[in-house]
């Protein structure tokens, strides 16, 4: 499956809807219920999906999307 | 100098006139020698010493950072500057209260009263903790390659010592306030009428608003014993009121100066008390701060921790609300404040999720009066935890907390403390902010009062002006948060 594809399984398992539709210059104000919470859910369930790890530098630069699948690119 | 003194009111127009006239090339060293006079003149001369090495060793730091390509080296780089500036910081704000003052049994820091005069002590940190915040946030940013380092010493230096900001900020990202100082200057009058504006606004806010609450405040509060019941907790609530026209009057202050050299800085509040979660307060309450302690504090421990499960954001955000805490001074008063937010945001963790289903099943999730409720909720926590930073010792504090709730006590000995006049002025000058906000929110204009007739909009400034001639109550007090 395309890397996007399975990202966006993730999306609507963590944030809890089927109806998301993730894009690369998609950012936390595009999503409902995107808050710190949330987000460092949906880091620990891409590291433990794609069996990652993102370092601190890394975590603390991601912008929108785009930036988040490139490094899951990286990494696999 | 303090921006409601007199020496600022002549200091502002004459740097300001200075700038139309000088070359572009010469305008950031007139701004950085502005800066630096404004500085001196608090008394304390050593603090510039103090000021251009944090500089020096920032910008230095920074430029080795963004040539540095090995990771481990650059994080060693970073480490250092941080902890250079950390080192200015405590040595300055923490280890002298510490060596003169330190009484264990009680945490409480009684300053240099004993040693030298107390201005010492209050001088010592002015502006510091602000400095260093901005120091580290650049450091941080060439680290994270959100910036490049700045080439140019003195441009970098101006952006740490601007000073509109330099006393109690907002503490401004590098990468907001670099660009801006580095643009050809043009006269604005849009920028320089609403900067004047803005200016006065804030002045009415802190010399007409806060400084009269705080006659009331400072009754009750100065001797909490004489006080059981109403009175505390109209103290308390006035104080809540008090702080925020205090830092939020001074915030306008400096955003105004600054516009009029055509520079915009961080808006530092908005609207905070109408916040619905202490989370939503922490998103309207000294933003810059906020923003800071988020990025830099916050995010780093929540990522580490994220092993942890919910307990990993928990923790997190209680760390960063001690250390928020601690940041204020070094007291119980502010630990136990700090403390609170934490306990209020970590508890908030656990019981979001439940809160948001119990919502759906009871069919309020979007109602108005659910919105309200959570409102006036939000706002009690908050003006809860402004007990302990305002009370002057934790015992203090702890009794107005055991009394809260004992009748009317002296309400009338507290309202009336200062005549019937002065009860009626603080309620009709507090109505004006209220009115205002509430006028600017319902006609959906932000550009208020520009956008009102000529004759209105010389109205509104008229009446400012006598209101500020009429109705100040010391322009010598201080603003509170420039002890922090």
């Amino acid at each position: 499956m395309e890397l996007q594809a399975r990202l966006n399984e993730i999306f609507c398992e963590v944030f809890d809807d089927d109806d998301i539709n993730i894009a690369p210059e998609m950012t936390a104000n595009d999503v409902d219920g995107w808050d710190s919470l949330s987000h460092v859910n949906l880091i620990v369930a891409i590291e433990s999906k794609f069996n990652i790890r993102f370092n601190q530098k890394e975590l603390l630069t991601f912008k929108n999307v785009g930036d988040l699948l490139n490094c899951i690119a990286s990494k696999i | 100098m303090a921006f409601n003194s007199l020496t600022y009111f002549l200091f502002l127009p004459l740097i300001w006139i200075v700038y139309q006239w000088a070359p572009d090339r010469l305008r950031w060293l007139l701004l950085l020698a502005a800066s630096l006079g404004f500085y001196a003149m608090l008394k304390a001369p050593y603090l510039l010493v103090v000021l251009c090495l944090a500089a020096g060793v920032t910008f230095t730091v920074g430029l080795r950072l963004g040539s540095c390509s090995d990771e481990t080296g650059r994080k060693r780089l970073l480490w250092v500057g941080v902890g250079a500036n950390l080192l200015v910081l405590v040595s300055l704000k923490y280890l002298p209260a510490l060596f003169f003052s330190f009484n264990p049994s009680l945490f409480i820091f009684n300053g240099f009263a004993n040693f030298s005069p107390i201005t010492f002590h209050a001088l010592i940190t002015i502006g510091i903790s602000y400095y260093v915040f901005q120091a580290i946030s650049y450091l941080a940013d060439i680290y994270l390659e959100i910036i490049e380092p700045e080439p140019h010493f003195g441009h970098l230096f101006l952006s740490l010592a601007f000073f509109p900001k330099l006393l109690q900020g907002p503490i401004e990202r590098s990468g907001d306030l670099l660009p801006q100082l580095k643009k050809p200057y043009v006269f604005d009058y849009d920028m320089a009428r609403s900067g004047m504006l803005l200016f006065a606004w804030g002045l009415f806010k802190k010399v007409v608003v806060a400084d009269r609450l705080a006659l009331f405040v400072n009754t009750v509060y100065g001797d909490v014993h004489a006080y059981t019941g109403l009175p505390l907790i109209l103290a308390t609530y006035f104080y809540a009121l008090q702080i925020y026209f205090d830092f939020s009057g001074y915030t306008d202050m400096a955003l105004g100066s600054a516009r009029l050299f055509n520079i915009n800085l961080t808006r530092n509040f908005n609207a905070p008390y109408l916040a619905t979660s202490v989370a939503d307060f922490w998103r309207r309450w000294h933003i810059s701060f906020s923003r800071w302690i988020l990025d830099y504090i916050f995010k780093p421990l929540q990522m580490s921790w994220r092993g942890w499960g919910l307990a990993g954001t928990a923790v997190a955000l209680l760390v960063t609300f001690l250390v928020s805490g601690i940041w204020h001074g070094a007291s119980w008063g502010f630990v136990v404040w700090g403390g609170l937010h934490g306990i209020y945001l970590a508890s908030s963790v656990y019981y979001k999720s439940w809160q948001k289903k119990i919502h759906k099943v009871l069919g309020i999730e979007k109602t108005r009066l659910l919105k309200v409720w959570q409102t006036i909720l939000t706002f009690n926590l908050v003006s809860f935890a402004w007990i302990f930073f305002r009370a002057n010792s934790l015992a203090d504090a702890l009794y107005v907390v055991r009394h809260l709730v004992e009748g009317i006590g002296r309400v009338r000995a507290m309202l009336f403390a200062h005549g019937t006049t002065e009860l009626i002025v603080a309620l009709l000058m507090l109505a004006v902010p209220l009115l205002v906000k509430t006028l600017a929110v319902t006609s959906k204009r932000l550009d208020m009062p520009f956008c009102l007739p000529i004759p209105l909009r010389w109205a509104v400034y008229c009446l400012l002006v006598i209101s500020l001639s009429l109705f100040s109550v010391d322009s010598g007090r201080a603003f509170l948060y420039f002890q922090f």
